[in-house]
C-alpha cells in the first residue's frame, strides 16, 4: 500500500513493483531522460504485452483522474464505509479534491 | 484480422507490439473528437484537444503550477487556437493542474455563462486526450496526430431526467436511463466516475470502450479475477500511483 505513496518495498507483494512505480513516475514526469531509463528498466522485467498494458493504464488513469476532479464526484458511498482505514493510512485527505466527498 | 488503423496513428516506434483492441480504441476516439458532438462542432473539439496537448507547452500554465494559488499569475495562455481564453483557461486547467480544481473555480466558470453541457463535453474532450497522450508518452511514440474535423453542426441534445446534487454536474442516474439512455449503462452498480460525463451520453460511451481496452471493463472492475499481461495487483498499483501523482482523492 505503500507504493501507492511512492515508497516501495520487496515485501510488498507486487512483482516487479520498484520498476513499475518509477516508470509511472517518470511517466507523469517532466524529465525524458529519466522516463527513457525507466522504460527500459520496465521492459527488462516485463514481457512487451505487459508493458504496453502499463501504458494503457496510465492512459486510462490520466482520464478518469481528470473527470473525477473536474466534475466533483464524490466517492461512491459502498467505497465510503470500505475505505475508511485504507484512506487514513494513505493520508488522502490532504488531496483537495477530497472535499468533494462529504464528510463522515 | 485486419489491424485497426486511421491516419495518424502511428505505433512504428515504439518497438513492442500494440494489441487490436487498444489500436481500435485510439482511432475509435480520434474519429469522436473530429466529430460534431452535443455543444461544440468538430473543429471546436479539435482545438479544444490541441489546447489540451498545448497546456504542457504554455508559459503561464507552467508558472500557476508551482504558484501558491492555481490562479496566479495573472495572465494570457499561450494558445494554438481561436476558442475563446475562457475555453482555454478551462481546458489547460483541467489538463494540467486538476488537483486544485474546486468548486468555488466550477462556480465562476458557471457564473461566467458556461453552461454545463458544454463544460462536459470540454471535460471529455480534454481528458480523453490527456489518456492518449499520456499513453503515446508511456510508450516513448508521438501524441498522434489530431485528423481533420468533421463537417455538421452540434445536436444540442441533453438527456432527460439528469440531476444535480451530487456532483458539480448534472448526471443520470442509471435508474432515470430510459429511452436513447435505456442501455447506456451495465451492471447493477454503477459509480459515479461512469455517470460523470452522463450529460454527454456519447462521452459516457467512449469512456466505457476506453476502460474496457486500457484497464478492465467497467462492470469487470469489482472481479479481482480479471487480469491482463499484467496482473491485477501490478494493474492496481500502477493505477493508484497514477491517481496518487494526480492527487485524485476517488
Amino acid at each position: 500500500m505503500a507504493a501507492v505513496n511512492g515508497t516501495v518495498s520487496e515485501q510488498g507483494g507486487v512483482e516487479h513493483a520498484a520498476e513499475l512505480v518509477t516508470f509511472t513516475e517518470a511517466v507523469m514526469g517532466d524529465d525524458d531522460t529519466a522516463l527513457a531509463t525507466a522504460r527500459q528498466a520496465l521492459r527488462a522485467v516485463l514481457t512487451p504485452a505487459a508493458f504496453v498494458d502499463t501504458c494503457a493504464v496510465i492512459g486510462a488513469f490520466n482520464v478518469v483522474d481528470r473527470i473525477a476532479d473536474s466534475t466533483g464526484i464524490p466517492l461512491d458511498e459502498p467505497m465510503v464505509a470500505m475505505t475508511t482505514e485504507v484512506r487514513a493510512d494513505l493520508d488522502l485527505a490532504r488531496f483537495r479534491s477530497s472535499a468533494n466527498t462529504p464528510a463522515e | 484480422m485486419t489491424t485497426p488503423s486511421a491516419p495518424g496513428l502511428d505505433y512504428s516506434t515504439a518497438g513492442v507490439p500494440v494489441r487490436d483492441d487498444l489500436r481500435e480504441t485510439h482511432a475509435a476516439m480520434l474519429e469522436y473528437l473530429r466529430q460534431p458532438g452535443s455543444w461544440f462542432t468538430g473543429d471546436e473539439r479539435l482545438a479544444l484537444a490541441a489546447e489540451s496537448r498545448n497546456a504542457l507547452a504554455c508559459p503561464l500554465c507552467r508558472q500557476r503550477k508551482t504558484s501558491l494559488s492555481p490562479e496566479q499569475p495573472a495572465g494570457e495562455h499561450a494558445r494554438v487556437s481561436d476558442l475563446p481564453e475562457a475555453l482555454v483557461e478551462i481546458a489547460h486547467r483541467i489538463r494540467l493542474d486538476p488537483q486544485r480544481l474546486s468548486r468555488e473555480w466550477f462556480d465562476r466558470v458557471r457564473g461566467a455563462g458556461l453552461e454545463e453541457g458544454p463544460y462536459v463535453e470540454l471535460v471529455g474532450v480534454v481528458t480523453f486526450t490527456a489518456g492518449i497522450d499520456h499513453f503515446c508518452r508511456a510508450l516513448g511514440i508521438p501524441v498522434f496526430t489530431l485528423p481533420e474535423p468533421a463537417p455538421g453542426a452540434p445536436s444540442h441534445y441533453r438527456p432527460e431526467h439528469t440531476r444535480g446534487g451530487t456532483a458539480w454536474v448534472s448526471m443520470l442516474a442509471p435508474e432515470d436511463a430510459t429511452g436513447p439512455e435505456a442501455n447506456l449503462y451495465d451492471g447493477e452498480f454503477v459509480p459515479n466516475i461512469a455517470r460523470a460525463l452522463s450529460l454527454v451520453p456519447d462521452h459516457v460511451r467512449l469512456l466505457q470502450h476506453e476502460s474496457a481496452s486500457h484497464y478492465v471493463a467497467m462492470d469487470a472492475i469489482q472481479d479481482p479475477s480479471v487480469r491482463r499481461d499484467l496482473d491485477r495487483l501490478q494493474i492496481e498499483l500502477v493505477a493508484a500511483r497514477v491517481s496518487a501523482m494526480n492527487e485524485c482523492f476517488y
